[in-house]
Parts: structure tokens; C-alpha cells; sequence
């Protein structure tokens, strides 16, 4: 996949051994190691680098995320949220980190200890597995995998049974109530999000999402797939509705309705435990607004991406730098609409979360589905002769 | 197909109302932020607030005016009087009574003790709300001067009325007239013999 590294000897190895799904690190790896190193050792080196980068995303995602979420809540309400620690409050969540890391580990009595102890471990670990398929850059990745969404949409789901895990084993009805409503909501709004995204899908005609976003390079982003059909925006909103939803994020933050459930399947966790539960929202939120990117919005399109490929040449580091910080923004930018919604709206009821989920949302999505398909055999093919 | 019109209503209210509320925190978001940064700066108080006292030490006459106004007894206050000045040994408001009436400051007839803007009072210890307004203990500065002038002054005239006598007794012994040596002693300066305590 690096095109501007020449081939090495354990680099065309584990090219040749690592059927399809490559690491970019493993390819890198050799280049960097003295000598030739075994193929074992680079692929375990690779893991283990691998593994650090996205523990270091996530960890550092959702630093930011809070910190975003904090200044965004404030200006909203016109305050100024943090200013203290830091130019305008930025260590603020490396004191609040700290802060969790010294709390007391509390186990209530009567939980289910097991249980209780696995569930945000199993919550962040399915995350950081769906991290694997986020494209930081075109050359380097953690996984090109050929069904990228697939696996994200499959992972970012067995989340959801972490939380139900937290909310039966803490033996509290605050718990429990709330991961029942986790668990209704996410089967609800699955359907709808699945069915959304295969509007890009079908234009794009893959799942892979390096290859996806390669599909919609161009200067001005014309080629974007938002503007491809007009189905995609209704397709867009509705995929970013059922991400709300997905993500527990307000108004869709039925699991924990602190007004009603204290803090919902969390209510009785607290330090490191809770905390990864809050990593685990925000690096979520990231993905999703990342596969948004992707799909609707052009991935590493930018003209800024553009002008690198042209200037330094495609594949090149600067390319991959600028489509990487392209990518992150477009990501962060996804990540303060789902704040100024949150900061919008009030929160609904839950008889509401289920009509919109289950009467408005996958209807309309089909109807999407329908339309575009419609639109790009019929239409378009008219339209382009 | 009237369940249909709703159904169609429904879903474009949701779209509107939502993008009419983004329209207005988007707004909200763009706005300068109303609050301040407090204990850094401040919000203007207005001027007739009544925060913590201050006095002018300088006019205060000791009348005890303002301690027998206040109704919760907050306000203890002493001084000695040398004469015309006075040497301050006390004057407290204590703010855990203190009710911020301002019925200390009406009846004071120098005007001497104002509310002042000062409204944060925090401390971890009861005894610090007991708030001493002397500025200086004891005797001002200039009040030391002008009775040290003073004493000057006297002495001066004693010894000229001394030298006067003494002039008058040459004349008188001159004269022949047999008179007691020394004139009545006169009485200490006022103050004189308190200043040491």
C-alpha cells in the first residue's frame, strides 16, 4: 500500500504472508529495524505499535472531545466554560484525568463482580477494535480491511452489550433501566443507520473506506458523494440522526438521563471504570463522524489534500499528512455538530426515541435506498448519455 | 391520506424546529460570553451597594453613634482621648452578625463610616469575620505631631512665664520683699502624663 517506500526483503515477506488485510506499521517496521529482522517479530512489534497509536487516539480523542464539549456547552450558553487550567482550560481534562485516576474504585455490594469489573473493559476493547478500520491516512492504517463500515457497525454494536453488562451487574434500577433503554434504542436506530449508509454504499460500491474516500478526490469537492444524488442529503441526516442515537448522545441520551437516572447504566460505577465509559462515548462519536466523512463528505478530499498530491506527488508523506489532518477535521467537524445538537435540543421521551427510530427513520431511510438507486440507474445514466 | 399529511408534517416539523433551535444556540454560540471571569475581574457594583464597611479613622470622633444604631450589636469600637486627640485601641464589625442595613452609617455625625463594595468575604475560620476597620492603632501620625507641637508650645510659654516670674522675683527681691521662691506649680499638659501608657 506505501507506494513511496521501496521494497525491503521482509517488507515484500509480509506483503506476500499478509494476505489482504495489511498494516501499514508492519511495512513501515522493516524500513526502521536494523538488520532483517524475522517476520514474527515485525508483526508483533507492529501490534504492539499498533495497539499504542490507538489507545493514543482514543485516550487523546476523548481529552479533546471533552474539552470541545466543555467550551462549546459554555459559549452555547454564553459562558466561557474552562479558563483556568491552561490558555483557555485546555489541561482541563489531564487535571480531570488525574482526578479519575485517584478516585476510589468502588465496588457496590451485591453486584455481580465479574460482570461489573468486564464491562467497560469489554466496552472500550470493542472500540478500540473498531478502531482498526479508521483510515488514518491513505498509506497508513491500522487495517485495510476490505469491509471497513462492516466491521465498524459490527463492533460499535457489541459495545452495546458491555453496557447492558454494567447495567444488570451493578444491581441498581437506575443501572438497569438504563441499559434496557440502551438496549432498545440500539436495535432500533441499527436499522435505520445500516440502511442509511447503503446510500454512499451503493455509489461506491465498496466498504472499504480508503477506497471510498479515493472515489471522491477532486479539488472542490464536487465529487463528494453529498452532492452526487438528492437522496444523499436525506440520507446524511438520517445516518447522522441514527449515529445521535447510536452514540447515546442527547436528545437520544436515554441511558443515562441524569434527570431521571442519576447518570443510567454508569450510575454506580466511578474513577478509571467510569472513565472508560466516557472514552468509549467520545472516540465513538469520533468514528462515526469519520465514517460520516467518509461517506457523505469526501474522506481526504480537500483541496489542501489535492494540492499536495499535485505539488509533492500522490502517496507521498506530505500527501498523506494533509489528507490524514483533512480527515480530522472533517471528523471534528462531525463531532461539534452532534455538541451544538446536543446543546439544541431538549431530550425526548423514550416512546419518542422508539416512533422516531422504528415509524420515521427506517422508512425514510428505505425510501433513500430506493430513490438514489432509482435516481443512479434511471437519472444519471439519462443524464450522462 | 390524511395520516399521510400528518406523517409528512411531522417529519418536516422535526426538520425545521430543529434547524430553527441550531439557528439560535448557533447564534448564542457566536455572541461574546455575558459572564466575567470572576475573582480576575468583576462585574460593576452599583454605587449605593453594602458590602464590607470602611472607616475614616482620621474623622471618627469615638461617639459610639453607629455601635448603639446597629441592632445586632456588631460594632465595638474604643479609644482614649488625650485632650483633643484620640488614641485608638479598637474598632471591629463582626460579619457574622453584620446584616449590611446600613443603619450604622446614618447616624454618624462625621460621616465617618461608609458601606463599601466588598461582598466576598470566605474564610475557614469563624474569627476572621471579625473585621478590624482601624487602619492604624494608637495615635495617627500627624495627631502625635500636633500634640507634640502643642506640648512645645506650652513649654514654651511656661518658660517665658517662668523667665517673666523669675525677672519679677529679681525685682521683687531687689525690692526686699521676703516671697515663696516658686510660683504654684501648674497643672500637667493634658495628655502629658498618658502618652507613655
Amino acid at each position: 500500500m506505501i507506494a513511496y517506500l521501496a521494497p525491503l526483503p521482509a517488507a515484500a515477506a509480509i506483503a506476500a504472508s499478509a494476505d489482504g488485510g495489511m498494516n501499514a506499521v508492519a511495512e513501515l517496521l522493516p524500513r526502521l529495524l536494523p538488520g532483517d529482522p524475522p517476520v514474527w517479530a515485525v508483526f508483533v512489534l507492529a501490534a504492539l505499535v499498533s495497539v499504542a497509536i490507538a489507545v493514543a487516539i482514543v485516550a487523546l480523542v476523548a481529552l479533546f472531545g471533552t474539552w470541545l464539549e466543555r467550551k462549546v456547552s459554555g459559549h452555547i450558553q454564553c459562558r466561557f466554560g474552562p479558563m483556568r487550567v491552561g490558555w483557555h482550560g485546555w489541561l482541563q481534562p489531564v487535571a480531570d484525568g488525574v482526578k479519575l485516576l485517584l478516585k476510589e474504585d468502588l465496588i457496590p455490594t451485591g453486584s455481580d463482580r465479574v460482570l461489573f469489573v468486564i464491562a467497560p473493559a469489554l466496552v472500550l476493547g470493542c472500540l478500540f477494535a473498531a478502531m482498526t478500520a479508521y483510515p488514518i491516512a491513505p498509506g497508513f492504517f491500522f487495517a485495510d480491511i476490505e469491509l471497513g463500515i462492516f466491521f465498524i457497525v459490527a463492533m460499535t454494536s457489541v459495545t452495546t452489550i458491555g453496557v447492558i453488562m454494567a447495567g444488570w451487574s451493578s444491581n441498581s434500577k437506575w443501572s438497569l433501566y438504563g441499559a434496557m433503554r440502551e438496549a432498545a434504542q440500539v436495535v432500533a436506530y441499527e436499522v435505520p443507520l445500516g440502511i442509511a449508509l447503503l446510500v454512499p454504499l451503493m455509489v461506491a460500491g465498496s466498504f472499504d473506506l480508503i477506497e471510498v474516500s479515493q472515489r471522491q478526490e477532486g479539488l472542490l469537492g464536487l465529487d463528494w458523494f453529498i452532492f452526487r444524488n438528492p437522496f444523499m442529503l436525506p440520507a446524511f441526516v438520517l445516518f447522522f440522526t441514527a449515529i445521535l442515537a447510536e452514540t447515546k448522545r442527547a436528545p437520544f441520551d436515554l441511558p443515562e438521563t441524569e434527570s431521571e437516572l442519576v447518570a443510567g447504566f454508569m450510575t454506580e460505577y466511578s474513577g478509571l471504570r467510569w472513565a472508560f465509559f466516557f472514552m468509549e462515548e467520545y472516540a465513538a462519536m469520533f468514528l462515526y463522524c469519520i465514517v460520516g466523512a467518509v461517506f457523505f463528505f469526501g474522506g481526504f478530499a480537500s483541496p489542501l489534500t489535492w494540492a499536495a498530491a499535485e505539488v509533492f506527488g500522490t502517496g507521498g508523506i506530505v500527501h498523506n499528512l494533509a489528507a490524514a489532518g483533512t480527515l480530522l477535521l472533517k471528523g471534528f467537524a462531525g463531532v461539534f455538530l452532534m455538541m451544538w445538537v446536543r446543546w439544541t435540543l431538549p431530550r425526548v421521551r423514550i416512546d419518542q426515541v422508539m416512533t422516531m427510530g422504528y415509524k420515521y427513520l427506517t422508512p425514510l431511510s428505505l425510501l433513500c435506498v430506493l430513490g438514489a438507486g432509482v435516481w443512479e440507474v434511471v437519472v444519471a445514466d439519462l443524464w450522462r448519455g | 391520506m390524511k395520516a399521510l399529511g400528518r406523517y409528512v408534517s411531522n417529519v418536516v416539523d422535526a426538520v425545521v424546529t430543529t434547524a430553527v433551535g441550531m439557528r439560535i444556540t448557533a447564534r448564542y454560540l457566536l455572541q461574546k460570553p455575558i459572564t466575567v471571569q470572576y475573582p480576575d475581574e468583576r462585574l460593576p457594583v452599583p454605587d449605593r451597594f453594602r458590602g464590607v464597611h470602611y472607616l475614616e479613622q482620621e474623622k471618627c470622633i469615638n461617639c459610639l453613634a453607629c455601635a448603639r444604631a446597629c441592632p445586632v450589636a456588631c460594632i465595638e469600637m474604643d479609644a482614649v482621648r488625650h485632650g483633643k486627640e484620640l488614641e485608638w485601641v479598637k474598632f471591629t464589625i463582626d460579619y457574622q452578625k453584620c446584616m449590611f442595613c446600613e443603619l450604622c452609617v446614618y447616624p454618624c455625625p462625621k460621616d465617618c463610616i461608609h458601606m463599601g463594595t466588598e461582598f466576598a468575604m470566605v474564610s475557614e475560620d469563624r474569627r476572621d469575620f471579625v473585621y478590624d476597620l482601624l487602619s492604624y492603632r494608637g495615635m495617627a501620625r500627624d495627631a502625635k505631631v500636633r500634640m507634640a507641637e502643642a506640648e512645645k508650645a506650652k513649654q514654651a510659654k511656661e518658660a517665658a512665664k517662668k523667665a517673666k516670674a523669675a525677672a519679677g522675683d529679681k525685682a521683687a527681691a531687689a525690692a526686699g520683699a521676703a516671697k515663696p521662691e516658686k510660683p504654684p506649680k501648674p497643672p500637667p499638659a493634658a495628655g502629658a502624663g498618658e502618652e507613655e501608657a
